[in-house]
């Protein structure tokens, strides 16, 4: 299965936290490294290509996150707290600003294989930016639990945690959302990569 | 036998997201069911798309801005932590020493008080009178117990017996038993949560009953919590105020005449409704926010579940995540999602509320998108002749028709057909 929306297989473990607790900079560092593509992407697609709002996001959770990390709780998941971070920051920005964005053109695309042939990268380019458009414009409480699951690759108990709803709320909030992708996007269905 | 549908769980099935057992039950019932194989395909579908998803690189200045504003944090939460310390270590010794003296003054008061003081029966009685009991509430029933009585059984249900203006209403522990009134269900228990409002004409302290017919008022600082019989609670917000105009087994009926309330209703549908000047607020099953200016108009939000804005046969629906505003003598406006642009917005109100115009409209059909179909499909019915075609043709771009409902139909009101095209819709209006 070709999956371009890549989860991170770095972990970072209990001794880098302990690190970041005791202020040590260069294990904040690592930890800022290891999360900030998926923290920037989620931040990204939730305000629609808003460049500006996702570093302020980043920026906001990462400081948030370093100024709380004392009080860090080991028994709890990191990636649960992370998550909950970025998605409250997401939310308070758009209840501050309420504002319509529109898609930019501007889209860093990566993750392209060098074997692909133009034509195929064109064809990836294409539903790439549909994808992130149509995900857009799904309404936020259906937005974020597919990104969580696509830029993250979180569980459904993850999510549920991270959104502090039911996990059959993820199940139902998912489902509604792969439907209305798949209406949406279904002229570019003979685009998609052979499975 | 695992004979129902399994729409709800395909996402999960496809994530293995199932316990092994359920999943099997999935699978099996996806060979006979030809409707939720059209679905899994669906699904399946919308799960490939969501896969092409990148990961973008976050900016490479990202870190040094950081790292920046870190420093920028120390520094500043350093001298913060000086100041404090040197400003502590100077502010405690005068405050402690005040208090010392303040304390000693204070018990060698009362020893010397209660050495000169000789003892007398009226002792006992104001020791008594001072410590409320069960029998004694309080001072402030106290100076009045004819009122004192009246506020404790909280029944005002009879003008005559309202208790007059100023007092205190203050029944902390309202037991059915003794609420008179409030045993047969024709009043509402009120909490106060900030400030005084005001019961009829009475100030409330802790919790009171709300009679029907009578006023419950909040100022600029002032809140208050009513339990809806047992179905819900409404918060009054700030400078409100609302009236209980009925309530039975069937139906309970607020009014909302100026401010801002916001209802948590958990009961069948049509059992709560709030009359506002400009229109009628039904609830469906649901929880919203009510807001009604000076001038009369109104502003719904839905939070969950659907409520229906009524006033003369118009009829607005609105889910959650949609607003509908209102404005006296029109009636409800056109529902929108609280995401729409500015200037969807300021379209829709000169269409419902100014006379519309082929620009309005414009704007309208342009910015709508697929969930917009809510705005749309209450828009058919609102506008006439050649704009009704624009918008079928636009609604019809968004999400197709169902079979049977045909663009004739539609752009003749067809009751039927515009129900089962609005049926087809509310996928895309559900949160």
């Amino acid at each position: 299965m070709e999956r371009r929306a890549t989860v991170s297989e770095r972990k970072i473990d209990e001794r880098v936290i302990e690190a970041c607790q005791r202020g040590d900079r260069e294990a904040f560092r690592l930890l800022f490294e290891t999360y900030q593509d998926k923290v920037y992407s989620i931040s990204l697609y939730y305000f629609k290509g808003d460049e500006t709002s996702a570093k302020d996001i980043t920026q906001q959770v990462f400081l948030k996150l370093m100024t709380k990390i004392e009080q860090f709780r080991r028994d709890a998941e990191f990636t649960t707290w992370l998550y909950r971070l970025v998605v409250n920051a997401c939310m308070d920005e758009q209840r501050r600003h309420r504002r319509f964005l529109p898609f930019g053109d501007g889209f860093e695309m990566t993750g392209h294989g060098d074997k692909r042939t133009q034509e195929d990268r064109y064809a990836s380019v294409e539903i790439a930016d549909s994808v992130k458009s149509a995900i857009g414009e799904l309404k936020p409480k259906l937005r974020l639990p597919i990104l969580l699951k696509y830029v993250e690759g979180l569980s459904y108990d993850e999510m549920a945690e991270v959104l502090n709803c039911s996990k059959g709320t993820i199940a139902s909030r998912l489902n509604r959302g792969h439907k209305i992708l798949a209406r949406r996007l279904a002229h570019l269905r003979g685009a998609l990569p052979v499975r | 036998m695992f004979s129902q549908h399994v729409s709800r769980k395909l996402s999960a099935y496809c994530h293995n997201e199932l316990p092994v057992e359920e999943s099997r039950l999935v699978a099996e019932h996806l060979i006979g069911c030809q409707r939720c194989r059209r679905e899994f395909e669906e699904v399946k579908l919308g799960i490939q798309f969501a896969e092409q998803l990148p990961t973008t690189s976050a900016p490479a200045s990202l870190w040094s801005e950081m790292e920046a504003a870190l420093n920028g944090r120390s520094t500043a939460a350093e001298s913060a932590r000086k100041t404090s310390g040197l400003a502590h270590v100077f502010r405690w010794w005068p405050v402690a020493a005040a208090c010392a003296v303040l304390l000693l003054a204070l018990v060698a008061g009362t020893i010397w008080y209660s050495a000169r003081r000789p003892a007398s029966p009226t002792q006992t009685v104001e020791k008594e009178r001072t410590q409320p009991s069960e029998t004694n509430p309080g001072p402030a029933q106290e100076s009045n117990p004819a009122v004192a009585q009246t506020t404790t059984q909280n029944s005002p249900a009879v003008p005559g017996d309202k208790p007059h203006t100023g007092q205190v209403v203050n029944n902390n522990n309202p037991k059915p038993s003794e609420s008179g009134v409030g045993a047969s269900g024709q009043t509402w228990e009120v909490a106060r949560l900030a400030g005084a409002p005001k019961l009829g004409d009475n100030r409330l302290e802790g919790n009171g009953r709300l009679a029907v017919g009578e006023w419950l008022e909040t100022d600029a600082t002032s809140r208050a919590k009513i339990n809806v019989a047992d179905i819900g609670q409404v918060d009054i917000g700030p400078n409100s105020r609302v009236r209980l105009l009925g309530t039975r087994s069937t139906e309970h009926r607020l009014a909302l005449d100026r401010g801002r309330l916001h209802a948590m209703i958990s009961a069948p549908p049509r059992l709560f409704i709030v009359e506002t000047p400009s229109a009628t607020a039904i609830d469906l099953g649901c929880s919203y926010t009510l807001e009604v200016d000076d001038a009369g108009r109104s502003r719904l939000q839905v939070t969950s579940g659907w409520v229906a804005l009524v006033l003369k046969g118009r009829e607005s629906i609105v889910p959650a995540g949609a607003v509908c505003v209102t404005q006296p003598g029109k009636g409800p406006g056109t529902p929108y999602f609280d995401d729409a642009s500015q200037s969807f917005r300021d379209a829709l109100t000169k269409l419902d509320f100014q006379n519309g115009g082929a620009k309005a409209l414009n704007v309208v059909l342009a910015e709508a998108r697929e969930y917009d179909t809510l705005t749309l499909w209450h828009l058919l019915a609102r506008v006439r002749g050649a704009e009704r075609g624009r918008v079928y043709d636009r609604l019809a771009a968004l999400i197709a028709p169902p079979k049977g409902v045909t663009r004739e139909g539609v752009l003749k009101l067809d009751k039927g057909m515009l129900d089962r095209w609005k049926k087809g819709l509310e996928w895309a209006w559900f949160e």
